[in-house]
C-alpha cells in the first residue's frame, strides 16, 4: 500500500488481535463505507443506474456471500463441495415457505431463518465427510446436488403449487418500502444486500481468527494431527458444513427474493455450483478478501466480455463461450502460478508497494 | 536418598526417588503390560512390558524396524494392541478416540513433522491451546467480551511457550517455509502449549545437525525441569539419548531387549550385539 | 398400508407377472450400464497412471462425439471423420499434458482435480464455439453401425433388442479386451503399469512420465470417442450428456478408483439398478429418480465400505 505501519506499536494482545491493527487500514475501511453510500446515490458513472445495480452490483454482493460460505468449507475446512447451488436453493425455497406461512414476519428475519434451514440440510449432507475425504466427498456432495435439484422440481409443495413450477416472489416491505417483488426499490435492495454482506463478512472474519476457525484449518491441514491434539472431527466438520450452508442459504434467499424475483430449478443447478467453486479458487482458497475478488471477477468478467464483443459486432453466444474458455484457462493458470488466487497476488503487490521505491 | 545406579530393577521401576541431579521421580504414570501388536500377519510388538514414571525422561530406542513408532502409537492410543493392557494413572485405559487421549493430558510430536502448513508459527502454537478454550460459537462469531478475553489469555500462554523455545523471530512466518530444525521446534512448542502431563516425542532429533541436536536436547531437559513434564521419547541417536534420558527401553524386532538406566543398558550384552556393536 | 404395499410387494408382483417387460428393463439398464462403465474406464485409466481425478472425462465424451459429427458435416467421409476425431483427441491429450499436467506435477491431488474442472469449462466453451451448442444427430450407418432390432418372444410377450445396443456392447467388450492386451503385452503398456504402481521407481528406471501421460490421456480420449459414438447414436450428441456422464463418479465409488474390473461391474450395477428402481419404485416418488439414485447408492455404500468393491483397506499411519 501507499502507507507503512512504521511507528505503530501494539501494547496489548487485544490490540494485536484486532481485524485491522493498522490505522491506515481502518481509514481504508471507512473510505469503502463512504464509497458504498456514494454508489447507492449515483450508481456507477457511465452505466444506467438500474442496470448497474441489477446486473452488476447486487448480484456481485450476493455471490460474495456465497463465495464466503463456500470458502469457509473448502478454503478453511478443506472439505470440497459441489453442492453449493443446491444449498442456495434450500435457502430460497425455505424462504418462500417461511414467508408464505408467516407473511407478517419481516422478510429480513426470514432471510436469516432460511440460512438456518440450509445449515441443517447442509449438516445432514456433511455427515459422510466423517468417513470419507477428497474425491469421495465430491461424489457425496454431487449426490446432495442432484437429490435436492430433483426435490425442488418434483415436490410441488416447495414452490407453492405454482403452475410455472417456479418460485414466484411475493411483495414484501421494509418500513413501508417494497423490497421484494416487481415494484421493489432498487436502492433499498442494494442496502439490504450490503447490510447482509457486511455483517456476514464480519462474522466470518471473527470465526476464522478464533478457536473454531483454527480447528477448521487444523482439520484441513492435517486431520490426524488435529485429532491427536484434541479436535473432535465430528463437531468440527459439521460446524464447517453448517456455517457454510448457512451462508449459502442466506445468499440463495437473497438471490431469488432480492435479485431474480422468480426462480426455477435451473437457478440452482450444478453449473452454478461450479461457478461458485471457481469464485473461490480464482479469488483465493482460505481468504476473505479473495471471496470478494473471486465473486466480482467471475460475475463481472463475462458481462464485460459480452459488452466488448457487442461493440465489435460479435454475437452474444460466441462471447459466452469465449468467456467459458477464458474462465477455464484462468483457473488452470491460477492453479499453476498462484494456487492462493487473486488475494495472494494482491498481497504480493501490497508487499511490493510497501517497499517501493526501494525494492531491497 | 538412594543413588539410581545402586538400585535394583524393582526399586527403579517403583519410582519415588530422586535423580542424581535432584529431580523428583514419582509413581508410574503409564504402564505397558504384556503388549502385543499385530498388523495382519506381521507382529510389530510382542509381549512388551515397561512403565513410565512421573517426572522422568524415558527413552525408547532400537534399530530401524524395531517397533519404536508402533510402541509410541500404542502409548498414544492411536493403535490398539491385540494383547496386553495399557494402564494410565493407575487403571486400565479403555480404547478411545484420539481426541479423548489428548483431553487426558497426553501430547506428542511426530517423526515426519505434522505441523499445520497453512498457518503461521503463532497459529500453530495456539492450536495447542484449543482444548483449553471453551467459549461457544455465539461469542466466537462476535469475537467480543468473553471470547476476546479468552483469546488474549491463551495468546499470552502461547507467547510464553514461544519465548521459552526461542522462536519469537518466526512468530508470524508461515510454518511451511521454515527450515527443518525450526519446524521441529515449532512442533515441540505446539505440544508444550497443551501443557501436557505426558509428552511423547517421536524422533525429536532426526535429521538435525549437531548444533540443532544440542539445542533440542537442552529444550527437552529444560521442559522436564521447569514444568516437571513427564517425557517419553523415541530416538535413533544413541549418544543423545544416553545424555538426557533417566531410563531407557531397548527394542529390537518388536521384542524388548533391555530396560534400565543408560549405564546399565550400555553394558547389556544383548543390546551391544543388536545395536551398539553394529551402529556407529 | 398402501404405500408399504407399493414399496415391498407390488414391484415384485409386477416383475413376475410381466417377465418380458422385466427382461426388457434389465436389458435397457445393462446397455446404459455399459456406457457408464466406459466413462468410468476413462477415469480409471488416468487415475491409475497419474493419480489425477479427471473431472473432464464426461465432457471429453461429448467433445469427441461433437468433433466427429462436426467434421462429417464439413463433407468429410464418415470413416475419415472418425480418424480425424481421434487425431483431435490426441492433440487434446498432448496439450493437456504439456499445458496442464506438466506444470502442475507434484501439486496436491485436489489442485489437479480443480484444474480438470477448469479443463471442463474450456472444453464446453471451446466445443460450443467451434461446433455449435445445438444437439446433433450421431453418424450411425455412415460409420457402419447397424440399425433395426431383433425381437425375441418370451413369457407371452416380446423383448426388443436394438441392434445398435448389441453392437455397443460388443464394441465396448472389444475395447476393454484391446486395452487389457495393450497393458499386458506391449512395452508402453507395461511401463504404464509400472508408473501406476510406483511413480518414483518408474522414473528412476528411465520411464518418461510425460510420454506416459500423453498415452493415457489419449487412451482415455479413445474411450471417450467410442462412448460418445454409442451414446450419441442412442440419443443425440449434446452437452446435456455431460451431466449424465457424471454418473460415472458413483460407479467409481462402487468399483474403486483404480480397478478396471471394478469400473465394469460398478457400471453395470448402477445401470441396471437405476433402471429397475426408476421403473418399479420411481413412480411412488413422482419419477425422475434416475438423476440421483446412483449417487445415493454410492453414498450409502461409502459409509460401509469406503475403499470400494475391489479396493484395499486403508491403514492410516502417522
Amino acid at each position: 500500500m501507499f502507507y507503512r505501519e512504521a511507528g505503530q506499536y501494539k501494547t496489548s494482545y487485544a490490540k494485536d488481535l484486532q481485524a485491522f491493527p493498522i490505522k491506515q487500514d481502518k481509514i481504508g475501511m471507512f473510505i469503502w463505507g463512504i464509497l458504498a453510500v456514494v454508489v447507492a446515490v449515483i450508481g456507477i458513472p457511465g452505466l444506467g443506474y438500474d442496470f448497474a445495480m441489477k446486473a452488476i452490483i447486487i448480484p456481485t454482493l450476493i455471490f460474495t456471500i456465497t463465495a464466503l460460505g463456500l470458502n469457509i468449507l473448502v478454503g478453511f475446512a478443506g472439505q470440497i463441495s459441489l453442492g453449493t447451488g443446491a444449498f442456495m436453493g434450500v435457502g430460497a425455497y425455505a424462504c418462500l415457505k417461511l414467508t408464505t406461512f408467516f407473511p407478517d414476519v419481516n422478510i429480513l428475519i426470514h432471510f436469516v431463518l432460511s440460512g438456518f434451514v440450509a445449515a441443517v440440510i447442509g449438516m445432514f449432507f456433511g455427515l459422510p465427510s466423517l468417513r470419507i475425504k477428497g474425491f469421495y466427498l465430491v461424489v457425496a456432495t454431487l449426490g446432495a446436488q442432484f437429490f435436492l435439484e430433483w426435490a425442488f422440481g418434483r415436490i410441488p409443495w416447495l414452490y407453492n403449487f405454482a403452475d410455472s413450477g417456479a418460485i414466484e416472489v411475493p411483495t414484501r416491505t421494509l418500513f413501508g418500502v417494497p423490497i421484494t417483488g416487481a415494484s421493489a426499490d432498487v436502492t433499498w435492495q442494494y442496502f439490504i444486500v450490503l447490510f447482509f454482506l457486511a455483517g456476514m463478512t464480519w462474522i466470518a472474519s471473527n470465526l476464522i481468527r478464533g478457536r473454531i476457525g483454527r480447528s477448521w484449518m487444523m482439520i484441513r491441514d492435517m486431520d490426524i494431527a488435529a485429532e491427536l491434539i484434541g479436535v473432535r472431527p465430528l463437531w468440527t466438520k459439521l460446524s464447517a458444513f453448517a456455517v457454510s450452508s448457512f451462508y449459502c442459504g442466506v445468499s440463495g434467499a437473497l438471490m431469488v427474493f432480492i435479485w431474480l424475483g422468480a426462480a426455477e430449478v435451473e437457478s440452482f443447478d450444478i453449473n452454478h455450483s461450479f461457478l461458485y467453486l471457481f469464485m473461490v479458487i480464482i479469488g483465493g482458497l482460505g481468504s476473505i478478501t479473495g471471496s470478494f475478488m473471486g465473486a466480482a471477477f467471475i460475475w463481472i468478467f463475462p458481462i464485460l466480455l459480452k459488452e466488448v464483443g457487442k461493440s465489435f459486432g460479435y454475437n452474444a453466444t460466441l462471447m459466452e463461450n469465449i468467456s467459458l474458455v477464458a474462465i477455464g484457462v484462468m483457473i488452470v493458470i491460477i492453479l499453476i502460478k498462484e494456487p492462493h488466487g487473486l488475494a495472494r497476488l494482491w498481497q504480493i503487490s501490497k508487499q511490493k508497494l510497501r517497499l517501493w521505491p526501494f525494492p531491497h | 536418598m538412594n543413588e539410581m545406579s545402586s538400585m535394583t530393577p524393582e526399586q527403579l521401576n517403583a519410582g519415588g526417588y530422586s535423580t542424581p541431579d535432584g529431580r523428583p521421580i514419582g509413581s508410574p504414570v503409564m504402564e505397558m503390560k504384556n503388549i502385543t501388536l499385530k498388523f495382519g500377519g506381521v507382529t510389530a510388538l510382542s509381549n512388551i512390558s515397561f512403565n513410565i514414571l512421573e517426572g522422568e525422561i524415558r527413552a525408547i530406542i532400537g534399530p530401524n524396524g524395531a517397533g519404536k513408532s508402533s510402541m509410541l502409537n500404542v502409548i498414544n492410543g492411536f493403535y490398539h494392541p491385540q494383547e496386553g493392557e495399557v494402564w494410565f494413572q493407575g487403571s486400565p485405559r479403555p480404547s478411545m478416540p484420539p481426541y479423548e487421549i489428548a483431553e487426558q493430558g497426553i501430547a506428542r510430536t511426530f517423526q515426519n513433522i505434522a505441523l499445520f502448513k497453512g498457518m503461521s508459527t503463532l497459529q500453530n502454537v495456539m492450536t495447542g491451546r484449543q482444548l483449553k478454550m471453551k467459549k461457544n460459537m455465539f461469542w466466537q462469531m462476535l469475537r467480543y467480551g468473553p471470547a476476546i478475553q479468552e483469546e488474549v489469555e491463551h495468546r499470552r500462554k502461547a507467547e510464553e511457550v514461544i519465548d521459552f523455545l526461542e522462536i519469537q523471530h518466526i512468530r508470524h512466518a508461515p510454518v511451511g517455509s521454515l527450515p527443518y530444525g525450526l519446524q521441529k521446534r515449532v512442533e515441540l512448542a505446539r505440544a508444550l502449549a497443551m501443557e501436557p502431563d505426558l509428552l511423547l516425542l517421536d524422533e525429536p532429533m532426526a535429521g538435525m545437525n549437531v548444533e540443532e541436536k544440542e539445542d533440542m536436547s537442552r529444550f527437552i531437559l529444560d521442559v522436564n525441569e521447569q514444568y516437571g513434564t513427564t517425557i517419553a521419547l523415541i530416538e535413533h541417536d544413541m549418544a543423545v539419548v544416553m545424555d538426557i534420558a533417566d531410563r531407557v527401553v531397548v527394542l529390537d524386532y518388536g521384542r524388548m531387549l533391555a530396560d534400565g538406566t543408560p549405564g546399565e543398558v550400555q553394558a547389556d550384552q544383548a543390546v551391544i550385539d543388536a545395536y551398539l556393536g553394529v551402529s556407529s | 398400508m398402501e404405500l408399504l404395499y407399493g414399496i415391498f410387494i407390488d414391484p415384485w408382483i409386477q416383475m413376475v407377472s410381466l417377465p418380458d417387460f422385466f427382461v426388457q428393463v434389465l436389458w435397457e439398464g445393462f446397455v446404459s450400464g455399459v456406457l457408464y462403465s466406459l466413462i468410468a474406464l476413462g477415469f480409471v485409466l488416468i487415475f491409475k497412471a497419474s493419480g489425477v481425478f479427471n473431472f473432464a472425462q464426461g465432457i471429453m465424451v461429448v467433445f469427441a462425439a461433437l468433433a466427429m459429427v462436426g467434421i462429417y458435416e464439413l463433407g468429410v467421409p464418415g470413416w475419415l471423420s472418425v480418424i480425424i476425431a481421434l487425431g483431435i483427441m490426441y492433440a487434446l491429450a498432448f496439450s493437456v499434458e504439456r499445458f496442464v499436467m506438466r506444470p502442475l506435477v507434484g501439486q496436491d491431488d485436489i489442485i489437479l482435480f480443480m484444474a480438470t474442472i477448469g479443463l471442463t469449462f474450456i472444453l464446453i466453451g471451446g466445443g460450443q464455439a467451434i461446433f455449435g451448442g445445438e444437439p446433433k444427430a450421431m453418424l450411425t450407418s455412415e460409420i457402419g453401425l447397424p440399425s433395426g432390432d431383433y425381437v425375441w418372444e418370451m413369457g407371452g410377450g416380446i423383448v426388443i433388442f436394438q441392434k445398435l445396443d448389441i453392437a455397443a456392447t460388443v464394441i465396448a467388450g472389444a475395447l476393454i479386451a484391446g486395452l487389457a492386451f495393450f497393458f499386458s503385452y506391449t512395452k508402453i503398456g507395461r511401463a504404464l503399469r509400472a508408473v501406476a504402481d510406483d511413480h518414483q521407481a518408474a522414473v528412476s528406471v528411465g520411464i518418461g512420465l510425460n510420454q506416459i501421460w500423453v498415452v493415457v490421456w489419449f487412451a482415455a480420449g479413445i474411450v471417450a470417442l467410442v462412448t460418445g459414438i454409442m451414446w450419441g447414436a442412442k440419443s443425440d450428441v449434446s452437452f446435456a450428456l455431460q451431466i449424465v456422464a457424471l454418473k460415472a463418479l458413483p460407479v467409481l465409488v462402487l468399483g474403486g478408483f483404480t480397478s478396471i474390473p471394478g469400473a465394469i461391474v460398478g457400471g453395470l450395477i448402477i445401470g441396471i439398478g437405476e433402471k429397475v428402481f426408476e421403473i418399479y419404485w420411481g413412480g411412488l416418488m413422482g419419477g425422475g429418480v434416475e438423476s440421483w439414485f446412483a449417487f445415493i447408492i454410492a453414498l450409502i455404500f461409502l459409509l460401509f465400505r469406503p475403499q470400494g468393491l475391489f479396493g484395499d483397506k486403508i491403514i492410516e499411519r502417522v
